[in-house]
């Protein structure tokens, strides 16, 4: 019978992979918390803190209003007076009401007072679209919270990354954000279970160190760069152009911030060719960033002008069809892997 | 030799779910009491724990419509 993966070990998904980490770092640390919407009572829109206010209790686990800026606030001002607070926002889309708090605040307060406060706080985000949530509730903003000092952004592909990515995230003094898009998390109302996505997950702890990008294929004729639903997606693209006796590597991100860019270098130096793929949007995204790391290293790497497979500027279309028609997926990078090696 | 049933408690309307995931792969040893299989009811993601423990075989495989009391598997003793 098919399985999620091959060896004999326990396979989780993301959302339980990532409970699991914060439930052992809260188990050690009296210190954590968890604030936000629906995380008590209802275990997270996304299940990622079910059983977790019957474990730790209403102190440590707080269902709050509708009241982004506020939560972030108090959980930045928790940070500072020496807690570490977990807050979860369920979809990146509200962001934007409490950029003042994060912007401004929890990412700049440890600079701006010498290091004399801290603010080890993590924040849970969903992300992503692809199963008809409309403009709203289907973008990435990866990139917009990138750009800002201070933030360290970790976007797991995997069960195995999204529990060493957290351990990581809740062990570090800065503001860290954990992403994970919502068509892997593990839900099957968000669909089909994306079985790369399911990976085995030890019991013990373990942490992933930030800014050390994953080769989940090895290649020679292109570099597939991707993180979080691309790297799937490139997986895919992989196994179809080796059909066409095209090799590809394919490189996850895993953390946009620091990012890895030695090793998008050193792929792309050995490939001389590269696809980047991402579902946030085009002007100004990751992808423009990867491309840099070539263009001020050495172009002259390159065999062929790199191709970005991003989501075209444009609101997310609640329309399958035209949703479909934007997003990035595994044809689309055939398609820019070929063009890159002269063949359509 | 155990029956893995889907309990008949395990949620409250008589809605189908569908087999999400199994946690280990077939012929697994496993733990009574501990997490094997995720269930999808409407939007809940619904938890099978080993009812004993022992070898699990398989019979049903992710993706498959389920309904309560319906054997998805059995565990035999080692």
């Amino acid at each position: 019978m098919a399985q999620p993966v091959a060896d004999t070990g326990r396979s989780l998904t993301m959302a339980r992979a990532g409970r699991e980490a914060v439930i052992a770092e809260m188990r050690k640390n009296p210190n954590i918390f968890v604030i936000g919407e629906d995380v008590a009572k209802l275990g997270g829109v996304f299940g990622t803190t079910v059983g977790m206010a019957d474990e730790f209790g209403a102190g440590r686990v707080i269902d709050t209003p509708i009241s982004e800026t506020g939560f972030i606030g108090i959980a930045t001002g928790a940070a500072m007076a020496g807690m570490r607070p977990i807050v979860e926002i369920a979809f990146v889309d509200f962001i934007g009401v409490c950029f003042n708090q994060i912007f401004n605040f929890a990412a700049k307060t440890h600079y701006m007072s010498g290091g004399q406060f801290k603010v080890p706080l993590t924040m849970m985000i969903g992300y992503g679209g692809g199963y008809n949530d409309a403009a709203q509730h289907s973008q990435c903003l990866i990139a917009t919270l990138a750009h800002v000092p201070g933030i360290r952004i970790a976007t797991p592909a995997d069960s195995y990354d999204a529990k060493g990515l957290m351990h990581t995230c809740l062990r570090d003094d800065n503001l860290t954000i954990w992403m994970v898009h919502k068509r892997i998390w593990g839900l099957g109302w968000l669909g089909t279970a994306l079985k790369t996505a399911i990976a085995t997950v030890p019991e013990e702890e373990y942490a992933i160190p930030f800014g050390q990008a994953r080769i989940w294929r090895e290649g020679k004729d292109v570099t597939l760069v991707g993180y979080g639903i691309t790297v799937h997606h490139a997986l895919q693209a992989a196994d179809k152009l080796a059909a066409e006796g095209i090799s590809a590597e394919v490189l996850d991100l895993r953390t946009i911030v620091p990012m890895d860019r030695d090793a998008i270098f050193k792929s792309v130096s050995k490939t001389g060719r590269l696809v980047v793929a991402d579902e946030d949007y085009l002007n100004c995204g990751v992808t423009a960033e990867v491309l840099a790391v070539i263009t001020e290293r050495d172009p002259r790497v390159l065999k062929a002008p790199a191709v970005r497979v991003a989501f075209p500027d444009v609101p997310i279309p609640f329309s399958r069809p035209m949703e479909d028609f934007c997003l990035p997926d595994p044809d689309k990078l055939v398609a820019a892997a070929k063009k890159t090696l002269g063949k359509s | 030799m155990t029956d893995i049933v889907v309990p008949a408690d395990l949620w409250d309307t008589e809605d189908e779910g569908v087999l999400f995931l199994w946690v280990y792969p077939d012929g697994s040893i496993v733990e009574k009491g501990k997490l094997i299989a995720e269930l999808t009811v409407e939007k809940a993601q619904l938890e099978l724990t080993a009812p004993a423990s022992g070898r699990l075989k398989i019979r049903v495989a992710p993706e498959t419509i389920i309904r309560k009391g319906q054997v998805l598997g059995t565990i035999e003793p080692v």
